[in-house]
């Protein structure tokens, strides 16, 4: 065909079309071709410029405190001596917390919808799972700060305390006033946030296993909890484990309604029920008052890029256990 | 008139309603009687009554949606996973109707094994996915449970591939392997009836006809109902063959008769490919 086109004289080809042609295509065919690459390499430069300013930002209380700025205890904006341990220890606590309960509750809710609700009930609840993974987490926060908070000061903490007081193992993790706030309190919001999106995502998981394995399974005799165990989770596992990171991802970062139920207390203790503070908490709190310069919103800007690291950390992680070395 | 021929009379009479075939066969694995499906407010099978004789291969064939499968499915009771799927009737199954309520399905499933169109292998190990069904009912050592797995898996032709392999994945097997690893997972738990829903459809010729082979062996055995699309498979395995059509059963013989001379027009223009 090339071939066949050299050896013609020039005016047959521009008669056939074939080299007009080929130039009128290649006009928009580049530009799309550039848009899109452009548009792909600008995740790139975002990605770069967020770890390059919060890192840049964050240099001054580096340098300052050294690497155990990631482990000292304290946060005293008067002596102006800041160490990240008490926000990062807020922020992975409240995570797992969070996580822990929203994770049975949406493998449960997923599980229900896809393989045991009759089909219009299931429609009307996946609808409702997918509103409220659209509700604001203002609404979360404000929700948490009139019913979360005084449930856990009148009900939770007085029958805990009451009961628990004296149990070695569980004493330390209940000690404190009845405040109602704390990493407690913001895991259950964290977990109510989190559970419908990891519920929309298990359940598109869980939908696309075929009818034909499950019904194999079932087939050979084996009950609801045969099949969800031996063969459902297996079958979901990568698509689980995305939903699990998606949900941490969310609670990692999750700013406002934390900030209304947390309590806001730089300090660190395993107690799950006396006022903490997260590193999204403290960010947002004190950024407004941080002079520029200052090494106090550097330490802020330090925080924020240790959270970064968090995050890649937990989606690293998520790849090692999916057995994706890619 | 003396009572012996009044019940001489009835049973002549049923003789005649119920296919001769059938009524010849000494033995009846299952006995479908004024069956009727419905699809939440579709009406997918309409008075059907017909029997599978025991250890013998029944092939139902008929265009898609005719409700073969629909059948097969009843014997195994799979449509009570979804809500909305009823059936009225009876299937006799070993004495009993299985249509009942109070039927322990587990066990039901465990007697009647089931095989579908494409291999649905267990994400775990091939040993595992024979061991997996046969846990679900027995419990034997391993000793016992290693001579299980070597048994059926050596029925299905399939040991010799795959003895060194027990604990790879059953997923990184061939597509005829995979299906014969499930026809294996099926017969593990000592079934008497086993289904196959158009088992070849997703498999080469060549795969096809190890499973056609496999089945020749199995009816020895087990009472076989397979549903198929493929006429050429219906008459190279089965002994009765099965027409259906828009949910009703238009004709059932012996594979022979049926397909060198059929009684329906129907099933004549089916069968020789004039529609479906």
């Amino acid at each position: 065909m090339t071939l066949a086109t050299a050896t013609q004289p020039k005016e047959a080809r521009d008669k056939a079309g074939v080299s007009r042609s080929g130039s009128r295509r290649s006009g928009p065919d580049t530009a799309f071709h550039l848009l899109v690459a452009a548009s792909a390499l600008l995740v790139l430069v975002v990605l770069g410029g967020l770890v390059l300013l919060m890192g840049v930002g964050g240099s001054l209380a580096f340098r300052t405190f050294g690497l155990g700025f990631a482990f000292h205890d304290v946060w005293n904006p008067v002596a102006d001596l800041y160490g990240a341990w008490a926000p990062l220890f807020g922020t992975i606590v409240s995570t797992l917390i969070g996580v822990a309960i929203a994770l049975p509750l949406a493998f449960g809710t997923a599980f229900w919808l896809t393989a045991m609700a009759p089909p219009r009930i299931a429609a009307i609840v996946g609808t409702a799972v997918q509103l409220l993974a659209a509700v604001p987490s203002i609404i979360f926060g404000m929700w948490g700060f009139f019913t979360i908070v005084p449930f856990m000061a009148r009900t939770v903490q007085p029958f805990l305390t009451h009961h628990f007081k004296h149990v070695p193992g569980i004493r330390f993790i209940i000690h404190g006033a009845p405040f109602g706030t704390g990493l407690m309190t913001a895991g259950l919001v964290l977990a109510v946030m989190i559970a419908p999106f990891m519920t929309a995502v298990m359940r598109d998981v869980f939908a696309a296993m075929p009818a034909m394995l499950r019904e194999s399974a079932y087939g050979l005799g084996a009950t609801r909890w045969d099949v969800m165990w031996k063969v459902v989770v297996p079958w979901s596992r990568t698509g689980m484990i995305g939903a699990i990171v998606l949900g941490m991802g969310r609670a990692l970062g999750e700013t406002m309604a934390v900030t209304f139920v947390i309590g806001n207390v730089t300090a660190v203790g395993w107690s799950l029920f006396a006022p903490r503070s997260t590193v999204a908490s403290l960010i947002a709190l004190q950024f407004p008052e941080s002079p520029a310069g200052s090494l106090r919103l550097s330490a802020l800007l330090a925080l924020g890029f240790i959270l970064m690291l968090l995050s890649f950390a937990s989606l690293a992680l998520a790849r090692m256990l999916r057995g994706d070395t890619k | 008139m003396t009572p012996g021929t009044t019940q001489g009379m009835i049973q002549d009479s049923m003789m005649t309603e119920t296919d001769p075939q059938a009524a010849k066969s000494p033995e009846v694995a299952l006995a479908v009687r004024n069956l009727n499906f419905y699809y939440g407010e579709n009406h997918a099978l309409h008075d059907i009554s017909v029997d599978f004789p025991a250890r013998r291969v029944t092939a139902m064939i008929g265009p898609s949606g005719c409700g073969k499968s629909t059948l097969l499915r009843i014997f195994n009771r799979m449509y009570d996973l979804y809500p909305g799927q009823r059936a009225t009737g009876e299937v006799i199954f070993d004495g009993r109707n299985i249509l009942e309520h109070d039927l322990d399905l587990n066990i039901l499933r465990a007697r009647v094994g089931m095989v579908f169109q494409k291999p649905t292998p267990f994400p775990m190990s091939i040993y595992d996915n024979i061991a997996f069904g046969v846990r679900l009912h027995e419990k034997m050592n391993k000793a016992d449970m290693d001579a299980r797995v070597q048994d059926v898996l050596t029925r299905v032709a399939l040991w010799n591939e795959v003895r060194d392999r027990l604990n790879a994945p059953a997923s990184g097997l061939s597509g005829g392997q995979q299906q014969r690893l499930c026809i294996a997972r099926s017969i593990a738990t000592r079934p008497e009836v086993l289904l196959l829903d158009e088992p070849t459809s997703a498999l080469d010729p060549i795969s096809t006809a190890r499973i056609e082979e496999l089945l020749d062996e199995l009816k020895e055995e087990f009472t076989i109902a397979i549903v198929t699309h493929n006429m050429q498979q219906a008459a190279r395995c089965a002994d009765q063959v099965a027409f259906f059509y828009m949910g009703r059963l238009i004709e059932v013989d012996s594979a022979d008769r049926m397909f060198t001379n059929p009684k329906q027009q129907q099933t004549q223009d089916y069968i020789t490919g004039r529609f479906g």
